[in-house]
């Protein structure tokens, strides 16, 4: 029992880990919370239930689309909508991710109405069991992924230089300006990244859940909880916090309510920033007065 | 040349009285409105006191807060609880949500003193309203549920409230009481100290002003007057039950705050008038509200940063909020 909820917290967090690590990406790399964030994790999923179902797309082909499709659209995100009123209130941002992202939701609910899209299987595989462990395929399939992508992003992140610039933009703009960086397409490169890495976590999820537009909502809370308790802003906090959400759900919903479910993101939400807001691996940022 | 330039055609105290006219005015207005179009009213007058309340902690004091569906919910779930199980007069449950909206504006101003501020404030207090819907949810015995609380059939001083006339009457009254009892807080020094915060914490910090003191007084007092919105909209739609305070509700009030603008009475109203009126022409579609609000938020802050009270301030400098200045 207690290994099984392991097991499929781990698959279930692993996908929390890379929506919190696309969200830290962006946050990085631009000092911008993207509210739409989880909006945008949805619109990858339906992105590629349009391109396996209307188009035929085999699924693989289809989930490289839909990121490629993701990228573009965060490019054009910080082209026409952050960079105009970078002059404003930093508060402006805030209100214009969540604004984007209702603005998918709508969108997706006006398309679709009120229907949940069942996606057809993927990884058709049998199960393997492991004594009382039973192993889906899509839990495989899902953690392998991952993996491989959190590798090499973290190889990205700190042995390229890549990595350096993102360091570098996020300590002082204007320092990074003046080194050379062509600070306007690095973010805007930076929120592609982000969102195509974040549809990528939709796609995962796609299969083996089913599709609604408000999957965005649940999307944004769980990945703002990895962070949080990771630590905000910190990348191998952020894969660390949605592994351990993902496990701390399945214990809460198996141990004490299933209910709890829904709320473990919130409750970890809360108790991190009230206990101590740099969360497990952050720098202590807070203001005082 | 230029619409700054041109002297303004009514004095300062012409357009004051103005708006002390419109409430005035309005009063007639169910001699001609049919009940539809009454209900439109009420609940434009509700959302009056929403957006009026969140504006004082999005705009005055600049704290990037989504508390305002918890405060509405809080304040509705006060007012349906006691009415239904205790069975106290609506004026008494209208206090009631008043103070338990203070309340739970005053939990959210602790998250902000311990230094949780901008992003970390929009998702705890994102959080927190999440939290208590999923309460309203699961908390079957109390609000049952997803099913909801039907309200009893309530009078106000007298005055029941079984049509729309009469909720109309004594909704305007409390917008109106509430609304300038805001307006009279916000041009005094405390309204001063909210801004002053908003614009430079620790400068404020350094002339003597208590800040922590101010930031909790803003957001009790958003809380307050959110509540008493919910007061109004429990007995404007009923029967209060979860789906009300979701996320989309969020994205309503954000919306009428920078629509009218931030950090102006004047533009609460105005933007509590306009997005309560427009979504009502599209309301059998699915995902229109959220495609609505959204779109206009995002022209709003490409185009108009200021909201449409930025365009009567072209007009007449009464508009300008008196210690609201870029």
């Amino acid at each position: 029992m207690f290994l099984q909820l392991t097991l499929s917290g781990i698959a279930q967090g692993a996908i929390y880990a890379l929506i919190a690590l696309s969200m830290t990406i962006v946050y990085r790399a631009t000092t911008i919370v993207n509210f739409g964030h989880g909006d945008f994790v949805m619109a990858g999923a339906f992105v590629v239930y349009v391109l396996v179902i209307y188009l035929g797309l085999p699924y693989v082909p289809a989930a490289v689309l839909a990121m490629g499709i993701l990228f573009v659209v965060g490019v054009g995100v910080s082209r026409g909508f952050i960079d105009p009123i970078k002059a404003g209130p930093h508060i402006g941002f805030a209100m214009m991710s969540i604004s984007l992202g209702y603005v998918l939701r709508g969108g997706a609910r006006a398309l679709w109405g009120r229907e949940v899209f069942p996606m057809p299987q993927v990884f058709d595989m049998e199960p393997i069991f492991i004594g009382d462990l039973v192993v889906t395929g899509d839990a495989l399939f899902i953690v392998a992924i991952v993996a491989v992508l959190l590798a090499v992003l973290f190889l990205i992140f700190y042995r390229t230089t890549v990595g350096t610039v993102i360091q570098a933009v996020y300590q002082s703009e204007r320092g990074a300006t003046l080194v050379g960086v062509n600070v306007r397409a690095f973010h805007e490169t930076m929120w592609g990244a982000g969102l195509a890495i974040g549809a990528m976590g939709g796609i995962l999820i796609a299969p083996i859940s089913l599709l609604h537009p408000d999957l965005g909502a649940t999307f944004l809370i769980r990945g703002f909880a990895a962070m949080t308790l990771g630590g905000f802003g910190s990348l191998g906090g952020a894969v660390a916090g949605g592994l351990l959400l993902g496990v701390g759900e399945q214990y809460f919903g198996a141990y004490i309510n299933t209910a709890l479910i829904d709320i473990t993101a919130y409750l970890i939400i809360i108790a991190v920033l009230v206990i101590r807001p740099s969360g497990l691996f952050g720098k202590a940022v807070t203001i005082r007065m | 040349m230029s619409e700054t330039t041109t002297p303004s055609v009514l004095s300062m105290t012409w357009w004051r009285w103005i708006c002390y006219l419109i409430p005035i005015v309005a009063l007639v207005i169910p001699f001609f409105a049919n009940e539809y179009l009454l209900w439109v009213v009420n609940a434009i007058l509700v959302y009056i006191l929403v957006t009026v309340g969140f504006n004082i902690v999005i705009g005055n004091l600049g704290q990037l807060a989504f508390a305002s569906t918890a405060f509405f919910g809080i304040g509705a779930y006060t007012t349906a609880i006691l009415m239904v199980y205790i069975g106290i007069p609506y004026a008494l449950a209208i206090v009631a949500s008043a103070v338990a909206g203070g309340l739970a504006g005053f939990l959210a101003s602790v998250t902000a003193l311990r230094g949780i501020r901008l992003y970390y404030l929009a998702i705890i207090t994102l959080a927190f309203g999440e939290l208590m819907r999923w309460v309203y949810l699961h908390g079957d015995k109390v609000t049952s549920g997803s099913d909801g609380l039907l309200m009893p059939q309530s009078s106000f001083f007298g005055v029941t409230l079984d049509s729309e006339v009469t909720k109309f009457y004594v909704f305007l009254l409390l917008t109106v009481l509430v609304v300038k009892a805001t307006s009279n807080l916000m041009q005094s020094r405390i309204g001063r100290a909210f801004v002053a915060i908003r614009d430079n914490e620790a400068s404020t910090a350094s002339l003597g002003i208590h800040t922590a003191r101010y930031i909790v007084l803003a957001f009790v007092w958003s809380g307050a007057v959110v509540g008493i919105a919910g007061a109004m909209y429990a007995a404007l739609i009923e029967r209060v039950f979860p789906e009300s305070f979701g996320l989309t509700e969020v994205i309503v009030h954000f919306g009428m705050v920078l629509v009218g603008g931030t950090g102006s009475i004047v533009g609460s109203v105005i933007g509590a008038i306009t997005l309560t009126t427009l979504p009502e022409l599209f309301r059998q579609f699915p995902g229109m509200d959220e495609l609505f609000f959204g779109i206009v938020i995002v022209l709003v802050l490409l185009f108009l940063p200021k909201g449409l009270v930025s365009l009567l301030r072209r007009i007449s400098p009464v508009f300008n909020e008196r210690y609201y200045r870029d």
